[in-house]
């Protein structure tokens, strides 16, 4: 369990950084950006993970920051997850986020692990993925040619894969803030305490006259990227979120799913089951946080 | 020379007991806190070379050829072997019944996945990992037996090409009048069960430096080993050396519970240095090998059980089918699990007959090595849920069934059918402390309102005999020889009366040496801090065997107060000649050796030991300078099996019952444990802190086996389990904090009545998780029969139920 070699960089600065990939891409050689490494160690040593080079941006500090914009919240790519747990803008201002940063491994693994290596990486079992669906986020991505903003929906590819090019770097993803009044729900389903999610959502609503308004709902770990389900959404719209209620939109959830992933843990029908059973728990819950 | 060693703590010598019995605090830890205890990754050995092992990926072939000419040219490269060097210089291992064992590399072919099948040594382990890269192996697949079930079949692929079969071993044992007793019975129940494939997971993976010394054609190895005399003798067969030119040093290790599977790992790094004209060469296991490959993979059974009862529970038989997977051959001993059952194969009850009919068979998945409880497990599993379906039959509480079939405390010492002889026990005390430790009662009344909700609580109420002390007779029936297993210690004192205790195992975790040295400060009254626990490797140590069977906290005392003795005999003997006394007048306390009843007539342990070492011409006459004795200690009475393999096998049987509540949740299918009660009787608890630490050990590992593990195969035999992402041990996030009740039935057998215990919990929690989830789905109508109870097959049954 011994990485193949390759060569390693760690650049001071977000310039040189672009530049370096940019030169690495010239040279045909294939480069992969460390940010935590969290993931990328553990496929570096059981060589699933074969890079030519590693660009590892610990070193950048001007990426590890988490700064109040208006209704924004922006964090920098290299802020350690546990950073975001201890932040109590993040906390107070956009819970959601907070309750996904915590399901995320354990302390240890968010002391090393930072926001922005999770999006890039974009793991299907990945909390952030179905946060950044249901809160809308924004992602900035900076490259020879500058920086773009790629919303959510545009973000995530497929497996492992985020609407990144390999000369480019993921600097900052934006959140909004929850608005007054907003419920919300976060639930995963994983064997152990800090294990990767068999499945989770995540839901924000709006009780307006007792009855669900802009509903949003994201599942994670089921299918090769986070998935808003849009028709369980429409099915709860302009309904009370009873249990009865929650329980059918679950079902219609679960019923319009892409065939999900089957492993050692779970099998599709399983994963299904668990998303029929989050997402009506998280509409419970969100319904009795909103106001 | 007889010894008379204490069989309780009040025989000691002195007055009164300052260490033994109470919770001291382990010499071993200081250490271990301080990070200076030195375990074999640390061990840099000058000129080291490290090993890397190229593995099959195939579950079955035939190697039709190798070339490693591209490995051996990378730069760095020491040596490299493949099956043909192996063949030439060594021999399958003799820990299988014959003709099932395999050799450390795989000989002309693969029998699984993660099979060895050529070797590196290089100047680091990258490079010998760069080097596995370039080595081209050809295969020609072969037909996999992927299941046991497979495997019995006819025509299955043969694994072993020579024999008839992959057949280990088949045979049925009777102990009684079965038949009779099931044709008697006003009831019969009857369940299949599968347990699937778990196993032993340290913290530390195995891991050895092996030097061959070319000139005196011998062989050191360093490593993490348990059992290392018993090592070094295996090795010196398999490497065709003779026995006393093997010398394993055994350094301090992170747990072991019988996985760290030391023959392939420490003969392939043999063989390395050898070709390597005699460098050391490191092998470090990592955790991808040991989940493959390693010996962390046990028990993967299917039983068929009934139980014979009569219409006021009285359970008169217990009928027990086995069909074992051992995987790719029995070279882990992995016969004997089947066998250990057998030492308590009918739990704490009285059945009169019993039939124990196995299957034992090879299959193209990886080697079966020893796990904490080494086979009982399992079993306990099969009897304890089959007395709740009898209670269930019968309309009885899951208590009082087991109540109206314990065994009596008049009736010990108490030979069950299968043979073997259980010391003492207060099976009906156990119980009613553990249902009072969880105020049962109040737990029924709490399930019965949750059931109106329609929640899923479930209760399960288990007893349990864990076997201990282990002797080699007990698997004679299996073809493993020998009665009596010896653990030898030397007691020394010094000139200046330090003692030094040297024992032939290092530092696992019990907390063996703490024992061994309360043992020592209270018997010469001493300051426990000044006595030293030395290890000896396998050259200078006294005959031993380690730890293993939950046998060496007993072993280890009869062996300390054995030497103990011998030398209080001596200081005597010498002590009297100095005072004009008789040996008979004096007593050892406080340090002293005393003339009774005479105030100041006394001399100080060192002064005697002194004497000894400086003044030859004061000692009585013959008289040996060695203040100091080896005691090596085995457990007596020990008799060989008859043909239905009934023998006095293990010394002790201790006993605990469990209380347990557990919730499904509907939706998800997943267990939450809500409460967790032990009442646990193992005899004199030497050191109650380290009784409770191994408690708590096996609590775990059996959450673990319940809940959470399994290594799963695909239907055509590959491996789904290399990583801990798969295999889930449980944390301290899972394991509920307990409620403990403490019964004390000394055993009149052993050194100061104590009892093996360091399997322990692990043999009851498996079955009392189980049973509480089957109480808990009792309403719906399904039954959880597959262990583990993993959310998804949970999920499943619930389905099933709708």
């Amino acid at each position: 369990m011994k990485p193949a070699p390759f060569d390693y960089y760690s650049p001071d600065t977000l310039e040189e950084a672009v530049a370096l990939l940019a030169k690495l891409e010239n040279e045909d050689l294939d480069a992969k950006i460390l940010a935590g490494g969290q993931s990328l160690m553990p496929m570096l040593s059981l060589r699933l993970a074969r890079p030519d080079a590693l660009v590892d941006l610990r070193k950048i500090g001007a990426l590890d920051y988490i700064r109040e914009d208006g209704d924004t919240i922006a964090i920098g790519a290299m802020t350690s997850k546990s950073a975001a747990e201890d932040s109590d803008v993040i906390r107070t201002r956009q819970p959601l986020f907070h309750e996904a940063t915590l399901l995320v491994g354990h302390r240890q693994i968010r002391n090393r692990g930072t926001v922005g290596g999770s999006f890039a990486h974009a793991e299907p079992t990945a909390e952030y993925g179905a946060a950044a669906m249901v809160l809308g986020m924004d992602m900035k991505v900076v490259g020879p040619n500058g920086e773009r903003i790629v919303p959510a929906k545009d973000f995530y590819v497929t497996y492992l894969t985020a609407d990144i090019d390999s000369t480019e770097i993921l600097t900052e993803v934006r959140l909004p803030v929850l608005k007054k009044g907003t419920g919300w729900s976060f639930q995963e389903m994983s064997r152990r305490q800090g294990d990767h999610a068999l499945a989770g959502a995540a839901v924000t609503l709006r009780l307006v006259g007792g009855v669900c308004k802009d509903v949003c709902i994201a599942v994670f770990g089921v299918n090769a990227s986070p998935t808003r389900l849009a028709e369980a959404e429409a099915f709860i719209t302009g309904k009370a979120a009873t249990e009865d209620n929650a329980r059918e939109a679950g079902r219609v959830g679960a019923d319009g799913l892409e065939e999900p992933m089957s492993d050692v843990h779970a099998t599709a029908q399983y994963r299904r089951g668990l998303i029929a059973t989050l997402v009506a728990r998280c509409l419970v819950e969100a319904a009795s946080r909103a106001s | 020379m007889s010894i008379e060693i204490p069989g309780l703590p009040e025989d000691m010598p002195g007055a009164e007991l300052k260490y033994v019995g109470k919770d001291v605090k382990r010499i071993e830890d200081p250490g271990l806190v301080a990070g200076t205890v030195e375990f074999i990754d640390n061990l840099d050995l000058p000129n080291m070379a490290h090993c890397a092992m190229l593995r099959s990926p195939h579950p079955h072939a035939r190697i039709t050829g190798y070339d490693t000419s591209a490995a051996e040219a990378l730069p760095g490269v020491v040596a490299v072997i493949t099956g043909e060097d192996v063949k030439r210089w060594a021999n399958p291992v003799t820990t299988a019944p014959e003709g099932w064992g395999s050799y450390c590399l795989a000989v002309d072919k693969v029998r699984f996945v993660g099979e060895p099948v050529v070797a590196v040594a290089a100047e680091s382990r990258y490079i010998a990992e760069d080097a596995l890269e370039l080595v081209n192996v050809e295969y020609e697949l072969l037909p996999v037996a992927a299941t046991a079930e497979e495997a019995i079949k006819e025509g299955a692929p043969r694994l072993f090409e020579e024999n008839e079969s992959n057949v280990i071993l088949s045979k049925t044992y009777d102990w009684g009048d079965v038949d009779q007793v099931f044709a008697d019975a006003d009831h019969v129940v009857s369940e299949t069960f599968f347990w699937n494939r778990v196993g032993a997971n340290p913290m530390e993976t195995f891991g050895c430096v092996s030097t061959w010394d070319t000139v005196n054609n011998s062989l050191t190895i360093h490593g993490s080993f348990q059992t290392p005399g018993f090592m070094a003798l295996g090795r010196a067969f398999s490497l065709n050396l003779p026995t006393n030119k093997v010398k394993v040093v055994s350094h301090p290790h992170g747990g072991s519970f019988g996985g760290k599977g030391g023959p392939r790992g420490s003969e392939i790094s043999s063989l390395l240095s050898r070709k390597a004209g005699g460098r050391a060469v490191k092998y470090i296991e990592d955790r991808v090998e040991y989940l493959l490959a390693g010996a962390g993979q046990s028990w993967d059974r299917y039983y068929d059980a009934s139980l014979a009862l009569k219409a006021d529970g009285t359970v008169t038989g217990f009928k027990v089918k086995l069909l074992d997977d051992q995987g790719a051959g029995a070279e882990g001993y992995g016969t004997i699990s089947i066998a250990k059952p057998i030492a308590a194969f009918t739990g704490c009850y009285r059945i009169e007959a019993a039939r124990y009919d196995l299957n034992v068979v090879a299959t193209n998945r990886a080697p079966t090595y020893p796990y904490r409880g080494y086979g009982p497990p399992p079993h306990n599993y099969v009897l304890e849920s089959l007395m709740d379906i009898a209670a269930q039959k019968l309309g009885l509480d899951v208590a009082e069934i087991r109540r109206r079939n314990y065994i009596p405390p008049e009736a010990f010492p108490y030979t069950i059918p299968s043979g073997n002889e259980y010391d003492s026990g207060q099976y009906e005390v156990t119980l009613d402390a553990a249902l009072e430790l969880a105020d049962y009662e109040a737990l029924r009344e709490e399930q019965a309102r949750a059931r109106e909700e329609g929640r899923l609580l479930g209760i399960g109420v288990c007893s349990v005999v864990e076997p201990g002390v282990f002797d080699w007779n007990a698997y004679t029936t299996v073809g493993i020889q020998g009665v009596g297993v010896p653990e030898g210690a030397k007691v020394s004192v010094d000139i200046m009366g330090q003692i030094t205790v040297t024992v032939g195992f290092s530092l696992e975790g019990q907390g063996q040496y703490t024992l061994a040295a309360q043992l020592v400060a209270d018997f010469f009254g001493v300051d426990m801090a000044g006595v030293r626990v030395a290890y000896a490797a396998t050259d200078v140590a006294p005959p031993h065997f380690g730890p293993g069977g939950s046998r060496l906290g007993v072993s280890i005392t009869g062996a300390v107060l054995g030497a103990c003795r011998k030398i209080e005999e001596k200081f005597k003997l010498v002590t009297a000649r100095l005072m004009q006394c008789e040996p008979a007048a004096l007593e050892l306390a406080d340090g002293f050796v005393r003339i009774k009843g005479v105030p100041g007539a006394e001399m100080h342990i060192a002064q005697v030991a002194g004497t000894m070492l400086a003044r030859s011409d004061l000692l009585p006459p013959g008289m040996e300078q060695s203040p100091e004795a080896t005691y090596v200690w085995t457990a007596p009475g020990r008799t060989e099996p008859d043909e239905q393999g009934r023998c006095k096998s293990y010394l002790t049987a201790a006993n605990a019952c469990h209380v347990v509540m557990v919730e499904i949740d509907p939706g998800t299918g997943r267990t939450d444990i809500l409460k967790y009660c032990v009442a646990d009787d193992c005899g004199t608890r030497l050191n109650p802190a380290t009784v409770e630490g191994q408690l708590m050990g096996g609590i775990a590992q059996g959450i673990g086996a319940a809940l959470f593990e399994e290594y799963v195969y695909t239907d055509d035999g590959q491996p789904k389990v290399s990583t801990f992402a798969e295999y889930l041990v449980p944390t301290i996030h899972e394991v509920p904090k307990t409620d403990k009740a403490v019964i004390v039935t000394p055993s009149p057998f052993t050194p100061l009545g104590a009892k093996g215990c360091g399997e322990g919990a692990i043999h009851t929690t498996p079955a009392v998780i189980m049973c509480a989830i089957n109480d808990a789905l009792l309403p719906l109508g399904v039954q959880a029969r597959a262990t583990p109870a993993s959310p998804n097959r949970v999920w499943d049954l619930l389905q099933q139920a709708k």
